[in-house]
């Protein structure tokens, strides 16, 4: 032992830190020649401008929606200011607004919930990636414990929002959503505890959450943060039926 | 390594050559570290960076990638024509404020789209109409209806219940229920929408309604497109209670 102590310090210090070196370079590169190995069966060459497309689409998207949000909050601040504001058109104003938050239109604010959905380790036989069922099993409980407003990772669900596979993605709203998904909702101040007796969400935690291995955190929150909707609400095959509701 | 061939018994030549090697290896040593150094740090950073872009898009194949790259196309066309749409509800109401009219059409025209849109008023139009007949679970029936939301459905009605948020289709085969009201095994599911788009996306090879079929081989679903249906409007509140609008 204190002989290879003795030639370990009669080693000259730049060797010493070269092997280091050297050693920690070998890790490196197993490290990146097993993190390539999933994705050699595809071409980099034909992938990398999907990629980039992809990425630029989804960077219009975001702009597209922001244009939305500051196109509807300024159309809201037109029609208040209506110089001719008889009590009937304060009505009509009235009216407008209380439709736009009963259709998500307006971000609010509230009690509820923030969840936390996230891959779990791949293990045999079991699937532990996220999908988009698991989201809308998550949503549909929420509604049933009742929720009034529910979010994904920032996209307001709405009367006509999918939740859908893609590719190995989720996509909301046509919006791309990488994990892990953060699920918010506003609601009653006992919203969790409805919702954890609720058999059938028990159930989803128990047969997919605990089986799959898949990270599901919750925080119970005095004010939850929800975006308003950001798309279309343009009718193009439904018309409104003539007599009043 | 080479130092133990100098040896003291070499004198002073020896001294000089056992500088000359530890001098000559100082140098290149100091390039091979430095050489090392360098290519650690690129590869520390790819690393890195393989590790932060990991869990969007660099694991996906080609065929996702056009996939996602379909839908972003179609979901940025919409919203283009949102944009478009609400510039000129925009422009109008600025050149009616500029004009000092009033502009009770234009909201009462806005107030009947938004409530119709949410289901807050009865709808009519071209859509399709789903029958189904035998048991069948609620999660059947809301990747259906999440299914014909992807395919552009504008309103939706679940045995003559609006869908809008907060309506669910629950319950085991036999057993379900939309908004407290019993759905029995036979049914029907209305959507107004492009029949063909709506249709095609139900019908297709291995889409929604083959994958019920496999898991409740016991139903029998069909899909009728339908010249004019009217769906009703919601019995819900769908104004927040708890919720305030964030200013």
């Amino acid at each position: 032992m204190s002989t290879i102590l003795a030639r370990v310090r009669r080693l000259p210090t730049v060797q010493v830190t070269l092997s280091l070196a050297l050693v920690v370079l070998g890790f490196l590169i197993a490290a990146q020649v097993a993190g390539e190995k999933p994705r050699s069966q595809y071409s980099t060459q034909e992938r990398a401008p999907l990629i980039q497309s992809a990425l630029d689409l989804q960077t219009r998207q975001e702009a597209l929606k922001a244009q939305i949000v500051d196109l509807r909050r300024r159309i809201g601040e037109l029609e208040a200011q209506d110089p001719g504001a008889a009590e009937s058109l304060r009505q009509l104003y009235a009216d407008l607004e209380e439709a736009r938050l009963a259709a998500g239109l307006i971000g609010i604010t509230g009690p509820g919930l923030a969840f936390r959905l996230e891959d779990g380790n791949p293990g045999a036989g079991v699937d532990a990636v996220v999908s988009a069922r698991d989201v809308r099993v998550l949503v549909q409980e929420l509604w049933l414990a009742g929720a009034e407003a529910i979010s994904v990772n920032g996209e307001r669900i709405s009367t006509t929002s999918a939740v859908i596979d893609v590719g190995g993605s989720i996509l909301v709203n046509s919006a791309y959503l990488a994990p892990p998904y953060e699920i918010k909702a506003v609601g009653p101040a006992d919203l969790y505890d409805r919702l954890r007796t609720s058999v059938a969400f028990v159930d989803f935690v128990q047969g997919r959450i605990d089986r799959a291995g898949i990270s599901l955190t919750v925080a119970v929150l005095d004010a939850v943060d929800l975006p308003a909707f950001a798309g279309t609400v343009n009718l193009r095959y439904a018309a409104p039926e003539a007599s009043p509701q | 390594m080479n130092a133990r061939h100098v040896g003291p018994a070499h004198g002073a030549h020896e001294g000089a050559h056992a500088r000359r090697i530890r001098g000559a290896d100082a140098p290149a040593s100091r390039i091979t570290l430095t050489a090392v150094g360098a290519l650690l740090g690129v590869l520390a950073v790819g690393q890195l960076n393989a590790q932060a872009g990991a869990p969007a898009l660099a694991g996906r194949s080609a065929a996702e990638l056009s996939q996602l790259i379909g839908n972003l196309t179609a979901g940025n066309d919409q919203l283009r024509a949102e944009v478009t749409d609400l510039d000129a509800q925009r422009a109008h109401l600025e050149d009616a404020h500029s004009r000092g009219e009033t502009t009770v059409d234009e909201l009462a025209a806005d107030l009947a789209r938004i409530r119709a849109w949410v289901g807050l008023t009865s709808v009519s139009g071209q859509g399709i109409a789903v029958i189904v007949r035998g048991p069948i679970g609620g999660d059947a029936v809301e990747d259906l209806v999440n299914e014909l939301r992807n395919a552009g459905a504008e309103a939706i009605a679940v045995d003559g219940v609006r869908i809008v948020p907060g309506v669910v289709v629950a319950g085991a085969p036999g057993a379900l229920s939309v908004e407290n009201n019993a759905v029995g095994d036979t049914f029907e599911i209305r959507a107004i929408g492009s029949p063909q788009i709506l249709t095609g996306t139900l019908n297709r090879t291995g889409g929604v309604i083959a994958e019920i079929g496999a898991a409740y081989p016991g139903a029998q679903l069909t899909v009728t497109p339908v010249e004019r249906l009217t769906l009703p409007a919601t019995d819900r509140t769908l104004v927040p209670a708890h919720g305030q609008p964030r200013i």
